[in-house]
Formats: structure tokens, C-alpha cells, sequence
């Protein structure tokens, strides 16, 4: 523990280690950088401010994602009996599989419920059924994103690193880039750091990843060859990779960008996103949730103005918002 | 406990899996883009030459293509 971290008290339950404080930021305030009682008085007004806004209506996230994935599977009869025409349900679609991710990304962090707790099933079940439209399974994406808070903008051990670009239409382009078969992109990379983990739990990501894609194929051929081929084109395929897209923009790159520091003030950035605070799902403060994951997603906007001034005096650049 | 036989087929299993996994994109040629092609073309209502089927066309299209990307590791 650092000084000014035992000088700060005891820390809420952040839901996983925090990284050591004091770190050099990328717009560093003089006070923090050099005075350990200050940057302890920093932490603690962080700290209240988190106290605040831990918890709070958590039922939002399996309400949305048990009830999205009931309207996509609903999509495919409603659509093959041609009530629902093919360009809704490609939208509708394409909105369930990219939002799935938030809801998913509440359960990775066990926001909804914690090991032991009664509802630890929702919790597991909701990650489950979010990530199936974009074929990523929970038990990749939950082990992924957690070597992500880890190991942050680091080239070889962060997931995310292939996501990193000199500007968004390059980031664009590598989104797609980055899916095809043998490129050296994203499936490398966690297959590297897969074999690095080597573990139960890394073991079962890629089981569980190829039997959900070879599931999921099946799928596709069988519902192709029965006269559905467009059915599935668009309820499916195409929202799986927009969707895709859309998340490795705006949840990998554009808070992350350029990716070239590791520290805790440092490997996220403020921005003011052009699509607003929910088309770019409150990515603008994204901070807040590396620094304090177990604060809900819906709740990190007022988190972020609440601890707007502790930020700016850690020495990040608050002007964007 | 897992005993030599059951390592040497979860092994298999593994193998197995990977050359599919290699095969995939000639397969999604075959599986999907093919009829994907036929049915544009049917809903598109384009003619085609020599009395085609649009099953033929998606087929030749969708396993060249699928071929392509199996072998240079890429759609593009």
C-alpha cells in the first residue's frame, strides 16, 4: 500500500485490485505530483465520491439484456413470417447486439451480483445471453476484458492493444481488418495471451468460443439452405459485425486513444464524443470506470462531474467535458 | 482424473476442430454467402444468362470467394 493510500483509509470494494496510486499523469498538477499528503487528500475526496454512487438500480442491466435477447430470438420467426420487415429487423438487431455489450460488460465485473450473493446467477446468466448476437461468448469476453483493466495500453498483454490507430477512420478500417481469418489482429492476440494464462478458465474461453461459433454456423448454413439466407444475413450476420465495429470504436479506441501511456490517470482519456452520451454509450467517461469499475455503467456520467475537480488536480486533462 | 486415452481424443477433438476452423471461410462460401447471392438475385429480379440458377451463380461466386479467403487468410 502507498503512503498516501494508508493515509487515505480504508477503500470501498472496488470488485478487483486497484492499481498502485501516484502514478505520473499526462497533465499532472504539481501539488499531487510531488506531495504524498496531498494525493492523499485526493484519494479520499475520490473515495466519497465513490461511496456515493456504488450500487443503486442494478436490475436495469438483466431487465434489458434478458429482455433484448428475447426480442432478437423473436426477430427470426417474425421476420421469416414476414411481419417484421428485414430492414427493422436488421436495426433492431443491430441496437441489441451493440448495447448487449454493456449489459454484458455490468455481469463481467459482477455488478449485478458478486460470488456468494443470491443473484450471482442473474448475474452469470445476463453476461451469457448479451454477448450471443456478436458470437463472443461471456467466458471470453468476461477473461478479456479483465486482462484489459490489468494490463492497460500494454502492446503485448493488453487485449484491446490491436484496436490502437493513428486516427478514427484508420480505427474504422481496422475494426474490420482486424476480423479477418489469419490476419495478425484481435484473434491472435488473446490466443497469445490465452496460452500465456493457461488456466481452467482460459481453457474453457476457447472451448466455449469455438463451440458457440461452430453452433452458430450450423445455424447459418441450415437457415441459408431452408430459403432464410437474407433472413439471417440481416438479423444476424450484418448487426454481428456493425455491432462489432461499433463496440471496438467506441468502447476500445476512441477512450483509449492514442494508447500511449500505461498509469492509472493516464491510460483513458476525456472526450467529447460528437454522437453524444448515449450513441457512444457514456464512453466519454470512461475514466471513471477504470479508475472505480464497480460503479454502474448508468451511473458514471454524474460520477465523472462529481469527481470532475479531484481529476483535474490528479493532472487529467478534464476539458474536453 | 483424465487418463492417457481420454488426453489422446481430446486431442483429436482439438485437431479436428482447428482444421474446420481453417476450412471456415470456404465453408461460409458454400453455407451462407452462396444462397445469400440467390436470393439477392431472385429479390433483385436479375436475369441471367444461358438459363443460370441463381443457386449456381451464388455457389460459383460464394465458393471462389470462400476459397480466396481460406487461402489468403482474408475476405479482401
Amino acid at each position: 500500500m502507498t503512503i498516501e493510500a494508508a493515509a487515505a483509509g480504508p477503500a470501498p470494494d472496488l470488485g478487483f485490485a486497484a492499481p498502485a496510486l501516484g502514478a505520473p499523469a499526462r497533465h499532472r498538477a504539481p501539488a499531487a505530483a510531488d506531495d504524498p499528503e496531498e494525493r492523499a487528500r485526493l484519494l479520499r475526496q475520490e473515495r466519497e465520491v465513490v461511496a456515493k454512487y456504488l450500487g443503486g438500480a442494478r436490475w436495469i442491466y438483466p431487465t434489458f439484456a434478458l429482455g433484448g435477447f428475447a426480442l432478437w430470438v423473436s426477430l427470426f420467426p417474425l421476420a421469416m413470417a414476414g411481419i417484421v420487415p428485414l430492414w427493422l429487423g436488421c436495426l433492431v438487431s443491430t441496437v441489441i447486439a451493440t448495447g448487449g455489450y454493456v449489459t454484458s460488460h455490468e455481469a463481467m465485473h459482477s455488478n449485478i451480483a458478486r460470488k456468494g450473493e443470491k443473484l450471482r446467477w442473474l448475474n452469470e446468466l445476463t453476461g451469457q445471453v448479451s454477448t450471443i448476437p456478436i458470437l463472443f461468448p461471456f467466458s471470453m469476453a468476461r477473461i478479456m476484458h479483465l486482462q484489459h483493466h490489468y494490463h492497460c495500453n500494454d502492446p503485448q498483454r493488453d487485449p484491446d492493444f490491436p484496436d490502437s490507430a493513428p486516427s478514427a477512420w484508420h480505427a474504422l478500417i481496422k475494426t474490420w481488418l482486424n476480423r479477418q481469418p489469419r490476419y495478425a489482429g484481435s484473434i491472435h492476440h488473446y490466443k497469445r495471451i490465452l496460452a500465456d494464462i493457461d488456466s481452467p478458465a482460459s481453457r474453457r474461453a476457447q472451448r466455449d468460443t469455438a463451440m458457440l461459433q461452430l453452433g452458430a454456423m450450423i445455424f447459418f448454413f441450415a437457415m441459408a439452405w431452408s430459403g432464410y439466407a437474407l433472413v439471417v444475413a440481416a438479423i444476424w450476420w450484418l448487426p454481428r459485425h456493425i455491432g462489432l465495429s461499433y463496440i471496438r470504436f467506441y468502447l476500445s479506441w476512441a477512450p483509449h486513444h492514442p494508447r500511449d501511456q500505461q498509469g492509472r490517470y493516464l491510460n483513458t482519456r476525456v472526450f467529447k464524443s460528437k454522437l453524444g452520451h448515449v450513441l457512444s454509450m457514456g464512453m466519454q467517461y470512461h475514466i471513471v470506470h477504470h479508475l472505480y469499475p464497480n460503479i454502474p455503467h448508468h451511473r458514471l456520467k454524474a460520477a465523472y462531474y462529481d469527481m470532475r475537480s479531484t481529476l483535474a488536480a490528479r493532472g487529467v486533462d478534464v476539458s474536453p467535458l | 482424473m483424465i487418463h492417457s486415452g481420454q488426453r489422446g481424443s481430446v486431442r483429436h477433438m482439438q485437431q479436428a476442430l482447428k482444421g474446420i476452423f481453417f476450412i471456415m471461410p470456404f465453408l461460409f462460401g458454400i453455407g451462407f454467402i452462396a444462397p445469400v447471392i440467390a436470393e439477392l438475385i431472385a429479390v433483385a429480379g436479375i436475369e441471367l444468362p444461358a438459363n443460370l440458377a441463381p443457386l449456381t451463380v451464388g455457389l460459383l461466386l460464394g465458393s471462389a470467394w470462400g476459397l480466396y479467403a481460406t487461402i489468403k487468410g482474408s475476405w479482401l
